[in-house]
């Protein structure tokens, strides 16, 4: 019997996880796409005024390329089937990812304490914004990474092929990608 | 199927006991029929909705509960109910779900737990929509389009209750559904295709599922940071929308914001959602046509290649929508070109569907009646939608009835014939019977002929200068008597093609258990969810063994074959 739903026809030798991810990843470019050019265009009124943008922001970048990092070893222990280098990796990534979401509420604290409230001006509207849905899809992967890493200490074999690993480490990247964007935008703007 | 079959290394899902099965189940021919069902019973609502409206415009205050206000909320909630919960939904969720893994050759969708949530979801998303029917303040009575500043202004029905926030939260909780449909779509179509499936002998209606999935995944994202920037502004009072706006001799809290941002984020969304919805109709009727004329579509690569570039193009012409919003001439003139050109390649498609009916063997059967009466209201549709597309002439008829003819026409009408078209094609393979015939054709010649009087006098309506969303035409002397006789002639016609729809319902409830059986290919079609062990098919679509394909979809009087048609999975040496 053929006792395989996958089936012979495949786009560009990828897997399935990747085409979703890979979409997923698509979806939500175009998301901050929208908000982006939704920001440039607010701007350009009278009543904006740019938030400051506070320092601890350079300390969260940190903690995302870490992350990040983390991710990319894990990765790499996978694909050496070491799993203790998987664990480490996964706990680190997973950790600094956390660090990361906290820190960006511990920014916004600051900014309030300031008197930046987001109700002020629509550039803090936009700050609170950005960020918190930033923050949203990092806490949608921390999800995942949950998963995958609960699976990983129960040492399930389909989890630690490099592929599953690899397409969390992608999320992981991304992220920071768009986080690097958005942070350039706040602080050139 | 043996109980071992295994998907990615993953056992395939196997359903436990009756809620499983039915209920939270996995297996995308369950899911289909759990979309269609909710989008049926939700688009039944929207029609009651729109025949409390043509009461109104048709027989004025016979009906006093029917107020200023109620009108409105009748005519928001009517709009998005069609375009979002009910067409969106039932193309993409029901005959998605149901084709795409069937007509491929693949056991299920690429992930069906996801594919489950996002049924789910989108139930979640409709009950949220639903709830606001019973808020103290109401539904929002803001236009589908939402626009503020007036959609979360006290005054505009639903506007100071829950009402907006329930329309804002549920299209927001309706995107996430549809972008875990989506991506499963995606997934499945570029890799679950059955051996020798390439992408080129893919039937076209997979094609048009398949690029209306990628439209929706990259437009609707629009909607959903406009429905939360709105939500900013209506809960915490921010501007992201919102000018300097006074009332009553005072300046409220607001101020410095733009409602044409708003205008652009909808629009960005609003106008491919015009092909979300098209396009699946485009192949449900290249389906038809080929099977019921018994004859290859005509084009298919031209087919294909114009699918691709009307889902590119859609992106582009957004702002034809705004052109009374204010705008640059040139952009204006961009916009008019790029709304032109559009409809080239839409044309080619209706082009290449009149060349497959010619000298064909065409059966007058019900899908077939369907078929020919979708290219007469889209060709009306098509037609009339390039007298807006052009800024001089769209000026002087936006906001009239013409544009509410046009767009019923092109979007509304001619996507549920084909809706219509393609459940009666596809009943047997759901449930091994066939529909009652003569309840069919009733159903289809008042469905027809009624929504053709219904929407072809707006036109004329709208050409007098009579705007929409009025709620009463009775104090303006512009207005001629003529309209109100043409309006009540609409309304009767409204309420006899609202009434014809519970034939179509009972046809499809009692034809379930008493229809004629079907057989395993009724319709003699060359595509693969013909081509099942069982009829209907089972869990996991195939048996014990996948299915290879050696030829294209569309293999009608193929020489040298017996039969008239020859089916995917037969291979050269097998035809007789």
């Amino acid at each position: 019997m053929d006792n395989t739903v996958n089936n012979e026809e495949r786009f560009m030798g990828l897997t399935h996880g990747q085409v979703f991810v890979y979409t997923l990843m698509t979806v939500i470019s175009i998301l901050f796409l929208f908000i982006t050019n939704a920001y440039l265009f607010r701007m350009n009124f009278e009543d904006w005024r740019s938030v400051p943008v506070p320092s601890l922001l350079w300390v969260n970048t940190g903690s995302l390329v870490l992350a990040s990092v983390g991710m990319a070893w894990a990765k790499s222990g996978a694909k050496k089937t070491n799993l203790q280098t998987i664990k480490v990796g996964l706990a680190v990534g997973g950790l600094f990812a956390v660090i990361f979401v906290w820190g960006q509420i511990w920014a916004w604290q600051e900014l309030t304490t300031l008197g930046f409230f987001l109700t002020i001006n629509p550039a803090n509207t936009f700050f609170y914004l950005i960020t918190a849905l930033h923050a949203l899809h990092v806490l949608g992967g921390v999800v995942a990474w949950f998963y995958v890493t609960l699976k990983t200490f129960k040492q399930d074999a389909s989890i630690l092929k490099p592929e599953s690993i690899g397409l969390l480490g992608a999320y992981w990247h991304y992220m920071l990608l768009v986080w690097v964007m958005l942070f350039g935008l706040l602080l050139t703007t | 199927m043996e109980q071992n079959a295994m998907y990615e290394g993953q056992p395939l899902h196997h359903p436990k006991g009756w809620w499983g099965r039915y209920v939270f189940s996995q297996d995308h021919k369950v899911i289909a029929l759990q979309y269609i069902c909710v989008a049926l019973a939700i688009g039944l609502t929207g029609m009651f909705l729109s025949l409390l409206m043509r009461m109104q415009l048709g027989f004025p205050g016979l009906f006093e509960s029917i107020s200023a206000g109620n009108y409105y909320q009748d005519v928001t909630m009517h709009g998005m109910i069609m375009v979002i919960y009910l067409l969106t939904a039932l193309f993409l969720g029901g005959f998605g779900n149901y084709l795409i893994p069937l007509m491929l050759g693949s056991r299920d969708m690429a992930f069906p737990f996801v594919n489950m949530l996002s049924f789910w979801v989108y139930f979640l998303s409709v009950i949220i929509l639903v709830c606001s029917f019973f808020v103290e303040s109401g539904p929002t009575g803001a236009g589908w389009t939402l626009y503020p500043p007036q959609s979360i202004l006290e005054g505009t029905p639903g506007a100071d209750g829950a009402g907006i926030l329930l329309m804002l939260g549920s299209l927001a909780v309706f995107i996430i559904a549809f972008t875990m449909g989506g991506l499963n779509y995606i997934t499945t179509v570029l890799q679950s295709r059955a051996k020798g499936m390439s992408m080129m002998r893919m039937p076209l209606i997979i094609w048009c599922l398949f690029l209306a999935t990628f439209l929706g995944l990259l437009a609707f994202p629009a909607l959903l940071v406009g429905a939360i920037m709105l939500i900013f502004d209506r809960v915490l009072e921010t501007s992201f929308f919102m000018p300097e706006i006074f009332k009553g001799g005072e300046v409220l809290d607001y101020g410095g914001g733009s409602p044409v941002l708003f205008q652009h984020l909808f629009w960005f969304f609003g106008h491919p959602e015009v092909y979300i919805i098209a396009l699946p109709a485009f192949g449900i009727i290249s389906e038809l046509i080929s099977c019921h004329a018994r004859k290859n579509i005509f084009g298919y690569n031209m087919m294909v290649w114009a699918l691709i570039a009307i889902a590119g193009i859609a992106f582009i012409v957004w702002a034809h929508h705004m052109y009374v919003a204010g705008m640059n001439p040139y952009l204006g003139f961009f916009f008019a070109t790029t709304t032109l050109i559009i409809a080239v390649p839409t044309a080619i498609k209706v082009y290449n569907w009149v060349i497959t009916l010619w000298n064909a063997n065409i059966k007058m059967t019900v899908p077939m009646l369907y078929c020919l009466a979708f290219l007469i209201t889209f060709l009306i549709g098509g037609l009339t939608g390039l007298f807006l597309g052009n800024v001089a002439v769209d000026v002087p008829l936006s906001d009239t009835y013409f544009v509410v003819g046009h767009f019923h026409m092109v979007m509304a009408v001619s996507p549920v014939l084909a809706l219509y078209g393609g459940l009666v094609h596809w009943y047997p393979s759901v449930t091994g019977r066939m529909l009652d015939d003569r309840l069919g054709k009733i159903h289809f010649w008042i469905t027809f002929v009624g929504t053709y009087l219904i929407y072809f006098p707006m036109h004329y309506i709208g050409f007098l200068g009579v705007p929409r969303r009025y709620y009463s035409n009775e104090q303006y002397d512009f207005i001629p008597q003529s309209v109100n006789d043409l309006n009540q002639f609409i309304t009767v016609c409204a309420l006899i093609v609202g009434a014809a729809q519970f034939i179509f319902l009972y046809n499809l409830i009692v034809s379930a258990y008493r229809g004629e059986e079907a057989g395993s290919n009724p319709w003699g079609a060359c595509t693969l969810e013909w081509q099942a062990l069982e009829s209907p098919p089972g869990h996991g679509n195939w048996g014990d063994q996948l299915p290879v394909v050696y030829r294209w979809p569309y293999d009608y009087g193929l020489p040298g074959a017996t039969a008239d048609f020859v089916p995917q999975n037969v291979p050269d040496e097998q035809i007789t």
